[in-house]
């Protein structure tokens, strides 16, 4: 695997001190908008998620901060004010926004993030191959069988209800492990981050980062699955 | 978004569902995942003088997963393993009309195939019964 090398310290900065107003040509400094003409600044389609919203590339965010300047920079880049204001700028508000709100909704929740932050850092999902959880896989499809089973039954209620019951447990103990599995999730975030922090360039931090990133990896993938055959218990059982 | 008839077809009348023991002499077994949708597909081959004699699948997923899956256990029957090699996901794709959202589906199902041939060579080499 390739390691690319994201430093995490303002790249937005870096970005924004280069790039020109596009209205009056004058360096741009401040974070969305121009200093001298205050017009608004396209938000760069190469702009990951976390830097949109002014936050590093951590997987622990205060929901409340996210949530403060989510909705400034949706006040500032709102299409209602801009009826007035040149096409240039309806375009670049109307972009913005639209670049806002998938930010927001990706970074809001801890998983959609994680698996963003796993794209950012390893390029596509296939990139962290790991086996397939042989075993779980079993598990699902046998369950699957039984909810089948079950199906069938609907209207015989003698056969229905063992099958029932088991079907119930099977839940119960799934739901218990998608649980464990977000726990083990937030141990990682919190050592990924603690990994971020310390922004060390040695070759045991680079492997302590894909040991991270594969267990994430790992971690997401097999609470999906737990996910959906869950989601489907529940829709079948009630 | 509609299914097309083909893979309402399989879905309704999934072809080939089932397993066979995975230690029973010429069985090659995949079993693949899709981390980003969570469905999960076992596609088995039964080998027999280099040509797939029967195969079978189960599951876990969206209808396209299992139309996919079904019609490659249609496919597999009765090709070497060599023919078997060949079965693209574009085939599946094209046999299926199935909408760009759904082309991961018939991904897993390719992977599938592969895993379980592999599968079989693996146990074949292993074994050195199964003459050629």
């Amino acid at each position: 695997m390739d390691h690319h090398t994201h430093s995490t310290a303002g790249p937005r900065e870096l970005q924004m001190a280069r790039s020109m107003c596009w209205h009056c040509q004058s360096e741009v400094a401040g974070e969305y908008f121009c200093d001298r003409c205050v017009k608004v600044q396209p938000v760069s389609k190469e702009l990951d998620y976390f830097t949109c919203l002014g936050f590093p590339r951590r997987l622990t965010i205060d929901q409340r901060q996210l949530e403060a300047k989510f909705y400034d920079l949706s006040r500032a880049f709102h299409p209602d004010f801009y009826q007035n204001k040149s096409a240039a700028e309806q375009t670049i508000s109307l972009g913005n926004s639209a670049m806002l709100n998938t930010a927001y909704r990706t970074l809001r929740d801890p998983i959609e993030r994680a698996e963003y932050l796993l794209d950012l850092e390893a390029g596509s999902v296939k990139e962290i191959r790991n086996s397939p959880p042989a075993e779980l896989f079993e598990e699902i499809l046998e369950l699957q069988d039984t909810l089948n089973e079950y199906r069938a039954a609907g209207r015989a209620p003698e056969a229905e209800s063992p099958l029932r019951a088991k079907l119930q447990s099977e839940r119960n103990i799934l739901e218990q492990r998608q649980r464990d599995m977000e726990t083990t999730l937030q141990r990682l975030f919190v050592q990924w981050d603690a990994l971020q922090d310390r922004g060390e360039a040695t070759d045991q931090a680079r492997i302590e980062r894909d040991r991270i990133l594969k267990q994430i990896r790992e971690n997401l993938s097999n609470r999906t699955y737990v996910k959906n055959i869950v989601s489907d218990l529940v829709s079948t059982i009630g | 978004m509609a299914y097309s008839d083909k893979v309402v077809d399989h879905f309704n009348n999934p072809r080939n569902m089932g397993s066979f023991k995975k230690d029973e002499e010429g069985v090659g077994t995949g079993m693949v995942g899709a981390p980003e949708c969570g469905d999960v597909m076992k596609l088995q081959i039964k080998v027999q003088n280099d040509t797939i004699v029967d195969a079978k699948f189960k599951t876990f997923g969206c209808g396209s997963a299992i139309a996919s899956s079904s019609l490659a256990t249609e496919w597999l029957k009765g090709k070497t393993i060599e023919e078997a090699q060949k079965i693209k996901n574009t085939d599946i794709v094209q046999e299926l009309n199935l909408p760009p959202v759904k082309i991961h589906c018939s991904v897993l199902a390719e992977d599938a195939i592969k895993a379980a041939l592999a599968d079989y060579q693996k146990k074949a080499d292993g074994t050195l019964t199964n003459a050629k």
